[in-house]
Order: C-alpha cells, then sequence, then structure tokens
C-alpha cells in the first residue's frame, strides 16, 4: 500500500512535508519484510541529523532496519507511543506508526525523494 | 600422495525452492529470502503464529532445499561406517540415526541424519548450506583423494559405494525430497490419509519410518523432524509428487489447523527445542565441537575408526566450552538478543557469546556458547547487546566482548535445561 501525498525514498522511508515539519515513518513494503516489530530504537529531541544519516532502529526478531533520516532537520517530536507499542508500525505504519518529526533545515527538503506514483513504479520494478 | 579435504563453494544463483510456485500461489506477498542457495518463504501469516501452530496443532514445512544422497551397494555400510561418528553397522532397515561427518582432522563438516532402507541401502539427509562440500568431500573419499587419519596419511578406504543425489528429478522412482509435517496432530492427520494400516504409524516410534503411500503418493514416512514436537513427521516423496502433496496435505487438513510455515518459525521452533544449527550451534565461529553441543553420545569413540577419531578422543575430554538454552524477558518493547552478544553471570562477567535467539510469546530462548563451569541450570544469567550500528559504537556500546570483561546487564534471565520437548 503506497498513500499518495507523501515522499518516499528507496530505504522505504515515508515523509508528510508540512511547511518546514517533516513526519516520518517506514512503509508498508519495509514493514511487511521485517514481519513483527517487537523493538523501535528513537533518535533525541533535539538531535540534528543530516539526509541519509541513521536517525532511529526498527528491529523484528529477524531483522534489525535502519532509519535513515529522509531529510536535513532537527528532530522536535519522537513518538514515544512506539516504546511501548512497537506494532502500531505494523497495524498502521503511514498513521499511528510515525517515528518521528523534524524541523527541516534543508532548503529543498523533497530532492531526491520519490512521490507515490514514482514509488510504486519503484516496488513494482524490485 | 594425499590430499587434504578442502572445499570452496562456487557462487550461484539463488533458484526457488522446489514448491516455490506454491508458496507464490499461497500467498503471493509472503516475505521470501535466500537460504543456502533457495529463495525460500519467512513466513506465510507470521512466525509467532506458525510456531504456534505447530506447538499447539500442526506445521508444514517446506524442506525440499535439504539435501538427500543415496549411498547403496555392499561397500555401503562398511563407508558409511567409516565416515560418520554415530554407529552404521548394527542399523536395522526402518532405522535411522543422527551423526556427525567430520574431516581428518575433527573439524565437523556436517551434522545429517542417516536412513536404513536396506542392508546395503542408506539415505542420508544434509543441511542445504552444505550439500556441495559433503558431495565434494564424500566424491574425494570414493576415489581416496583425502587424508582419512593424520597419523596415517597414505591411508584410504579402499571402499565404493554407489552415492547419488535423490533430488535430482530424472532419477526416477528412487527419487527423494523432504516435506516435515510436525506437531501434536500430525500423527491424526496422517491417519486420515495414509493407505495403509494406520496402526502402523501411531506404532511408529522416534527414528523409525515407513514405506507407505498418502493418497496413492509414494511416500517414506520417518518420525524424525527439526522442531522438537514429540509427534512429527518428515515425508520423503518424490520430487514429482512434492506440489501434490504439499497441496493435498494443506487442502485437506486446514479445519485440524494445519497451517504452512516459513523458515522463521522453523528456525524460533528449533531454537525453542535446543536443537543446534550448522555454522552456530556446531561448527561456525564459535567451532563448535559435537561433545559441546551436547551430542558426545552421537560421536562413538568405542568404534575402532572413523574420519576424525583422534581429534575427538581429545575432545571429549576437554570441557571447558558448551552450549547452552536461556531466556530472557521478550514481546513488545524489548530489544531482541542477536547473535554474538555477550551472556554475563550473576556479578557481570562475560561467560560466553549467543549463538541464536528467538522470540517465543513473551520471553527470548536464546542458545549460547557459554563456559561450562557457570552452566548451571537455574542459573541467572545477563544479556549485554552489542553495538547494533556504528552510531551505537560512537556512543560506546562495545563491538565484541571477551571472557571475564564485566558488564552491565542489558536483560537479566536464567539458564534452562539443554533441551525441551514439546
Amino acid at each position: 500500500m503506497v498513500i499518495p501525498g507523501l515522499l518516499y525514498t528507496k530505504d522505504h522511508e515515508w515523509v508528510r512535508l508540512d511547511g518546514s515539519i517533516a513526519t516520518i515513518g517506514i512503509t508498508d513494503h519495509a514493514q511487511k519484510m521485517l514481519g513483527e516489530v517487537t523493538f523501535v530504537e528513537l533518535p533525541a529531541v533535539g538531535a540534528s541529523f543530516k539526509k541519509g544519516q541513521a536517525i532511529s532502529v526498527v528491529e523484528s526478531s529477524k531483522a534489525a532496519s535502519d532509519v535513515y533520516a529522509p531529510v536535513e532537520g532537527r528532530v522536535i517530536e519522537i513518538n514515544d507511543q512506539l516504546l511501548s507499542r512497537p506494532e502500531l508500525i505494523n497495524q498502521s505504519c503511514y498513521e499511528d506508526g510515525w517515528i518521528c518529526k523534524m524541523e527541516v533545515t534543508d532548503p529543498s527538503p523533497g530532492s531526491g525523494l520519490m512521490d507515490a506514483r514514482q514509488y510504486a513504479k519503484f516496488l513494482k520494478e524490485q | 600422495m594425499k590430499k587434504d579435504f578442502t572445499f570452496e563453494a562456487l557462487a550461484r544463483q539463488p533458484v526457488g525452492s522446489l514448491l516455490y510456485q506454491e508458496h507464490i500461489k499461497r500467498a503471493a506477498s509472503c516475505p521470501m529470502a535466500e537460504f543456502a542457495g533457495y529463495i525460500m518463504p519467512l513466513w506465510f501469516s507470521s512466525i509467532s503464529q506458525e510456531h504456534k501452530a505447530v506447538r499447539e496443532a500442526a506445521g508444514l514445512f517446506d524442506c525440499t532445499h535439504m539435501g538427500v544422497l543415496g549411498v547403496s551397494g555392499p561397500d555401503a555400510r562398511p563407508f558409511l561406517e567409516a565416515v560418520v561418528t554415530n554407529r552404521v553397522s548394527d542399523m536395522e532397515p526402518g532405522q535411522a540415526r543422527y551423526s556427525f561427518i567430520l574431516d581428518a582432522c575433527g573439524s565437523v563438516l556436517d551434522d545429517v541424519i542417516i536412513y536404513c532402507r536396506g542392508p546395503e541401502e542408506f539415505v542420508i539427509v544434509v543441511n542445504a548450506a552444505n550439500e556441495g562440500k559433503l558431495e565434494a568431500y564424500l566424491a574425494g573419499l570414493l576415489q581416496d583423494m583425502w587424508v582419512i587419519d593424520p597419523a596415517e596419511p597414505e591411508l584410504g578406504l579402499g571402499l565404493r559405494p554407489k552415492i547419488k543425489d535423490l533430488r535430482d528429478p530424472t532419477i526416477g522412482p528412487e527419487g527423494m525430497v523432504d516435506i516435515a509435517l510436525q506437531g501434536p496432530r500430525s500423527l491424526e492427520i496422517l491417519e486420515k490419509l495414509v493407505d495403509c494400516n494406520s496402526l502402523f504409524l501411531a506404532q511408529l516410534r522416534p527414528f523409525r519410518f515407513i514405506d507407505c503411500s498418502i493418497q496413492k503418493i509414494p511416500c517414506m514416512v520417518a518420525r524424525t523432524g527439526y522442531t522438537g514436537a514429540k509427534m512429527g513427521f518428515e515425508l520423503f516423496v518424490q520430487p514429482a509428487s512434492a506440489s501434490a502433496l504439499w497441496n493435498l496435505l494443506l487442502e485437506r487438513c486446514t479445519a485440524i489447523g494445519l497451517v504452512p510455515c516459513g523458515l522463521g518459525a522453523r528456525d524460533s521452533l528449533r531454537i525453542e527445542a535446543g536443537l543446534p544449527l550448522y555454522g552456530h550451534e556446531l561448527a561456525g565461529p564459535f567451532r563448535v565441537n559435537p561433545f559441546e553441543a551436547g551430542y558426545g553420545w552421537a560421536v562413538r569413540l568405542d568404534k575402532p575408526f572413523f574420519i576424525g577419531k583422534a581429534a575427538m578422543s581429545a575432545a571429549a575430554t576437554k570441557a571447558d566450552m558448551q552450549v547452552a538454552r536461556l531466556r530472557v524477558p521478550g514481546g513488545k518493547g524489548i530489544r531482541p538478543v542477536r547473535f554474538n552478544d555477550a551472556v554475563l553471570d550473576s556479578s557481570g562477567h562475560c561467560i560466553g557469546w549467543i549463538s541464536s535467539c528467538a522470540s517465543v510469546g513473551q520471553d527470548q530462548i536464546g542458545l549460547a556458547y557459554v563456559r561450562s563451569a557457570q552452566c548451571r541450570v537455574g542459573a541467572a544469567i545477563g544479556v549485554y547487546y552489542l553495538a547494533r550500528g556504528q552510531a551505537q559504537g560512537r556512543q560506546g556500546r562495545l563491538q565484541t566482548v571477551e571472557i571475564g570483561q564485566q558488564l552491565q546487564p542489558d536483560l537479566e534471565g536464567m539458564i534452562l535445561p539443554r533441551f525441551a520437548k514439546f
């Protein structure tokens, strides 16, 4: 499942851009490949990340997957519900399973990211 | 001049398992992974649901990737007696036995199950990951190419059994691939579908097998498996019948609770039961020997000869490390324990390392390679997570831990009995 209106990375992160605020999570494809998520490591609020830096780790019993910052910015909020309910990533990866919000410092945050149509095509080609 | 056995695997393009098309049809989106050169399902529903089904009802496993070799002829029995660590000379038709195959230096090349089909006819089931290596090893032994005893480097077996790959689809009626049916309701499932007198099945003891047929599909039915289930079978069928048997069982037995299972549950079930996986609890980075793994009984030092015997005699008397089964908390919100994480004693000193771990309900059950002196059932232990990435390493989490190092545990748990049956 791919949601219109979001931007996507080749590493299967999604970003919802709302002015200078970016909400970040992993895609439906990523959560399916991981299986039952049992642990999420969240970034510290206030920490800054460059595009492509590891910002979080999502782990299932079979795999640990790094989540890379899809935009450059500073973490302003984390979804700490995931600490006790990591399964939200499986149940609702685009809504309740969001990972963190960043204040974007990137002048062109959308560059290099795919829109829903491009991402759906990218998944098909894989 | 004989040579020491060495083997270099050729890289080959992974191929779908024999049942790949059936898996795609059943669950188009089920995640697949490459395992020993085969593309296999990781799970069909979820690892935990499939694990539970095998403990409470039954599960069906695609094991068609497992190597199946036929060893036959007048030399078959003496050949195997010299090549494997367990005894073969007294095996009767219908009997199966777990064993190791070693090289002359005592390194474990594989752990196998030998099925005796007749006085001069045996089948060996080998790990998929080791099949190419074993085929090269056995082929070389047939030509007396390898050193088999370092004390007598010119010694050869001089035995010439016929060795065949029974998974070869062109081989005809003697062909065999493995499909495993495991769990408490597996007997009921087979009783419903076999063409022979089902009493034979009910009376079949562990490590025994019979030839029969399931809805006219000829089949060797063995009370063996890799899940720790007290009741479970491996069904050996001709490659051409594998899909038919797979579908028949799944279509006719859903009401009994039979589900298809992927590699994920296969791993979590064998870990919960304490069964070793080659490369983790046998050989591998820790170079675990059969005694340390808890299988000294399958190494018959009272046999006059087997390849690797001198090294095994030495290993039998030295027991400072061993494989242990342990439990730490698991479930939602607890970081999974992984290969190489450190195992600590109650004072925080490292006594060994995790070799495998799986989440089972609210627990994580791990297997670990630990110092025997600290390995008492019920003893309190801790686990320290190694750095999961470079960022954690920079924050001071260690990348490796040595025996004796003192650390703060991340999780606290205890040592369990070495094996469990379900």
